[in-house]
């Protein structure tokens, strides 16, 4: 048995959404296995099934490093300049 | 890998509203704990659609067969997901969990320790069982701490809510029936009753570490309260009684009262001795060993060359 990883995308503009795993021999049972399991009431016009082995998984752990402050500019500097000028008499 | 450096630091990030994922580096005390909660509730999905199974041709008329067949395949599902977000927590396999299921040696809700006799207790089933274990599900969705359950829990409830309207609709449709109907019915619910109530389970302890931990959100003897309250009124104007003697209204609140509570029955339900423990197991054992034909089928089919 292989684990697969099954992703569905609603309709639209929808992202392709995780909704969960399931156990298969092969992928062509897999994938009628994940329409049985998470599709039965036309769940999404789109489906994504895809063997756990085959997916790249990062360190979450890394990804908490990529949030640096000096990505956002969070208004502060810009905040600051406006009160300073509103508080000078015109 | 996120881990934690002690208990405090990961109850913390609990009571933060955080949510643990599978990778993470989580308390055993914590994996065991929640991983034995979603495993007793795959059971019990698993149990649960062995039962509906058996109304597949009993039921009454096409579309209610046809009824029978989703919610069946709808509780097969729910246990198929279950199994697999409890595998992967990395305790047991899902083999071992099947086979641990079909020896005794794990448990499954107390309310599928019991037999269905009639269409009445079937419908029974459906409207108090059905929403005893939805409103148990939707407080543990509400604040549930582990990743994979929340996520799948949500699809169950929904899924859930289809079968409780159902039971209501049957329920409303017996009411308005024929005598026979009508009496049935009201069989069915004094069978069911007691079992549906017991299956909140007695009052939680003081220091219950799945409220501390965010897989449950409230106390069991609150979500029973909630059930009592809403059922009582439905059920007495759709025309039927309560099996309870002394079940009353509190003349200062008003809110039901119900009497005393048989928890002797839900511990030998759970431990195997329920009225009807030893068929249903039989039977779970026999339509697994019935259906190894089909896993055979399956393996060989995987390992010819494509």
């Amino acid at each position: 048995m292989k684990t697969y990883e099954v992703f569905l995308k609603r309709a639209g503009k929808d992202p392709f959404t995780h909704v969960g795993a399931l156990e298969a021999p092969d992928d062509d049972l897999a994938l009628s296995f994940a329409r049985d399991c998470y599709a039965r009431r036309s769940e999404g016009e789109q489906m994504w099934v895809v063997a756990r082995e085959d997916l790249l998984v990062a360190d979450p752990t890394e990804l908490e490093m990529a949030d640096r402050a000096h990505r956002h500019n969070d208004g502060t500097f810009l905040r600051d300049l406006r009160q300073a000028g509103s508080a000078e008499p015109t | 890998m996120r881990s934690w450096d002690s208990m405090e630091d990961f109850e913390a990030f609990l009571d933060g509203g955080g949510l643990v994922e599978p990778d993470d580096d989580m308390p055993d005390a914590y994996r065991q704990a929640v991983f034995r909660f979603i495993e007793l509730h795959a059971n019990s999905e698993y149990m649960g659609g062995l039962t509906e199974r058996d109304w597949i041709a009993k039921a009454p008329g096409l579309t209610n067969k046809l009824t029978a067949l989703a919610k069946t395949q709808d509780e097969i599902g729910h246990a198929h997901l279950l199994y697999m977000v409890a595998a992967d927590m990395g305790v047991k396999t899902r083999d071992e969990m099947t086979a641990d299921l079909l020896a005794g040696r794990t448990t499954f809700h107390n309310v599928f320790h019991y037999r269905a006799y009639s269409w009445g207790d079937q419908i029974a089933i459906a409207y108090l069982v059905d929403a005893a274990a939805l409103a148990s599900q939707q407080a543990v969705f509400k604040n549930c701490s582990y990743g994979p359950y929340k996520r799948i829990l949500r699809r169950i409830i929904a899924e859930e809510g289809f079968h409780m309207r159902n039971g209501e609709e049957l329920l409303l449709k017996m009411a308005k029936g024929t005598q026979q109907q009508h009496d049935m019915m009201q069989e069915g619910l004094d069978r069911w009753w007691w079992p549906a109530v017991q299956l909140f389970g007695p009052d939680s302890p003081p220091n219950d570490v799945l409220l501390r931990w965010h897989i449950k959100s409230e106390r069991n003897e609150v979500l029973r309260d909630r059930f009592v309250q809403k059922m009582v009124p439905q059920l007495q104007a759709a025309g039927f009684t309560i099996p309870d003697p002394d079940l009353h209204q509190d003349p200062d609140t008003g809110r039901w009262v119900s009497g005393e509570i048989d928890w002797e029955a839900l511990k030998a339900a759970i431990a195997g001795r329920g009225p009807d423990s030893e068929r249903r197991l039989r039977d779970a054992r026999n339509a697994w060993d019935g259906a190894s034909w089909v896993r055979d089928a399956l393996d060989e089919a995987a390992a010819v060359p494509a």
